[in-house]
């Protein structure tokens, strides 16, 4: 269970700054996939930041119970002057994994499969490459909860697919809270929705039903 | 390329100290040590003083990939920039020492645990100074570029290519302001045992200041390590 309650965040810049997250109060069950739906820069992103735990809220508590994942996405993640090989070791090494790391290298080469690219530093990647190698890094851990911001979007079909079907499989033991502008995935995978609305949360136990307010509120 | 430069750098450095040396003022001597080996000394004192405090200061932004994992801090890049520029200068200084030993070049030092000592002093005030100025460099940019402005006639105040007992005495005292300098006068006594300098050479002074540095840096990097992450 991932319980937020009266979550407030601002970005402080020069002219003033406004609230980018206004008092939001949710609790995500445990096992259910949740998908954030709104307009660009209506904070999906900083939600999803915040619940990884990787910024901290102005005011307000995040509670995870649970083991979250980092959000896994197209911005950041790897170290560009290191190899992929390099960076999957770095990684596991920060979660503390030692005696199954070959076996998690592997793991992780087989599902990215980006070839001779895995010994080849990451700044000469592909966007596409470098959200498989990121996808089947996140999937090489056991987490109870995976962030995905956008993580599939620049991927290929047979990786978007490939992608799909190791969540599904995964469904029994974790869930995902996912950023996605692609309804037909948000559909597919979550139950519940979050629909974010100028720094405002508004949870439906219906992915539907979020993405049919979001398009009665934007067309 | 990079282990080349690594090495070829301060050889080129000192070759041409050394050649401006001789040619401007060839007749005065220093008390006590021999010229080349009193310059690789104070070159390579200077130097890992100088590269741990430069290079933890763009530490913070290369590393912002990584601040996706929450295990990994502001501070965590900081440390391991530190700690590799002090291991890759003081391989390079063996290396010298080495070098300049099967050269008859008297690179051994007279005192060697002070040397150690004094050596991990100035490692010491490098590192405090940088993991404060990765926090301030990283927080107000301008920072950055006015340190590197500054460094440049750190080579000469600190006394590392004239003797700072050239310095007229009445001024002496305002020189020995910058721990620097008491940083290597300490090493050249340690390596030099005929070796003279000015009075008010103090290791503790230094690490007063190498010390302080490091409490307010860490302090720092612990009140704005969201803001770090999230720049």
């Amino acid at each position: 269970m991932i319980e937020i309650s009266h979550l407030y965040k601002r970005y402080h810049n020069h002219h003033g700054s406004d609230w980018v997250l206004r008092d939001i109060n949710l609790v995500i069950p445990d096992g259910t996939s949740v998908g954030l739906v709104g307009r660009n820069g209506a904070g999906k992103s900083t939600l999803l930041r915040l619940i990884g735990g990787i910024d901290r809220p102005d005011k307000g508590t995040i509670i995870r119970r649970r083991r979250v994942s980092w959000p896994i996405g197209l911005a950041g993640g790897f170290k560009g002057g290191m190899t992929g090989r390099q960076n999957v070791k770095f990684v596991a090494r920060i979660h503390g994994v030692k005696a199954r790391l070959d076996e998690l290298m592997q793991e992780v080469q087989d599902f990215a499969e980006i070839g001779p690219a895995f010994d080849e530093p990451v700044s000469t990647y592909s966007s596409g490459m470098r959200a498989r190698l990121s996808f089947g890094l996140s999937l090489a851990f056991d987490f109870d909860v995976y962030l995905s911001d956008e993580a599939t979007a620049v991927g290929d079909r047979a990786f978007k697919k490939k992608a799909q079907k190791a969540f599904k499989d995964r469904v029994s033991k974790a869930s995902l809270i996912m950023v996605s502008h692609g309804e037909s995935i948000l559909k597919e995978m979550c139950q519940a929705g979050i629909y974010l609305k100028q720094g405002e949360a508004f949870w439906y136990d219906n992915i539907e039903d979020a993405i049919a307010e979001y398009h009665h509120e934007t067309d | 390329m990079a282990w080349f430069w690594m090495i070829f750098e301060p050889l080129a450095t000192i070759g041409v100290m050394v050649g401006i040396r001789t040619f401007i003022m060839s007749g005065r001597t220093i008390a006590g040590a021999d010229f080349v080996p009193w310059m690789i000394v104070g070159l390579m004192g200077f130097y890992i003083f100088r590269e741990t405090m430069m290079k933890p200061m763009g530490a913070v932004d290369a590393s912002r990939g990584l601040f996706t994992y929450r295990q990994i801090l502001p501070i965590d890049p900081v440390l391991v920039r530190c700690f590799a520029e002090g291991m890759i200068r003081s391989f390079i200084f063996l290396l010298f020492i080495f070098v300049g030993e099967l050269l008859k070049l008297d690179l051994l030092p007279d005192f060697g645990v002070g040397a150690l000592l004094d050596w991990l002093s100035l490692w010491a005030l490098g590192a405090g100074l940088g993991v404060l100025l990765s926090v301030v460099s990283t927080l107000v940019s301008e920072v950055g570029k006015v340190v590197k402005i500054i460094s440049l006639p750190l080579l000469i105040i600190s006394g590392v290519i004239f003797p700072i007992t050239y310095i007229p005495h009445q001024f002496q005292q305002y020189v020995l302001w910058n721990p620097i300098v008491h940083g290597l006068e300490s090493m050249r006594l340690s390596f030099f045992d005929g070796y003279h300098t000015i009075n008010g050479i103090d290791i503790t002074y230094l690490w007063l200041w190498a010390l302080s540095c490091l409490t307010l840096g860490l302090l720092m990097h612990i009140r704005f390590s969201a803001k770090l992450k999230a720049l």
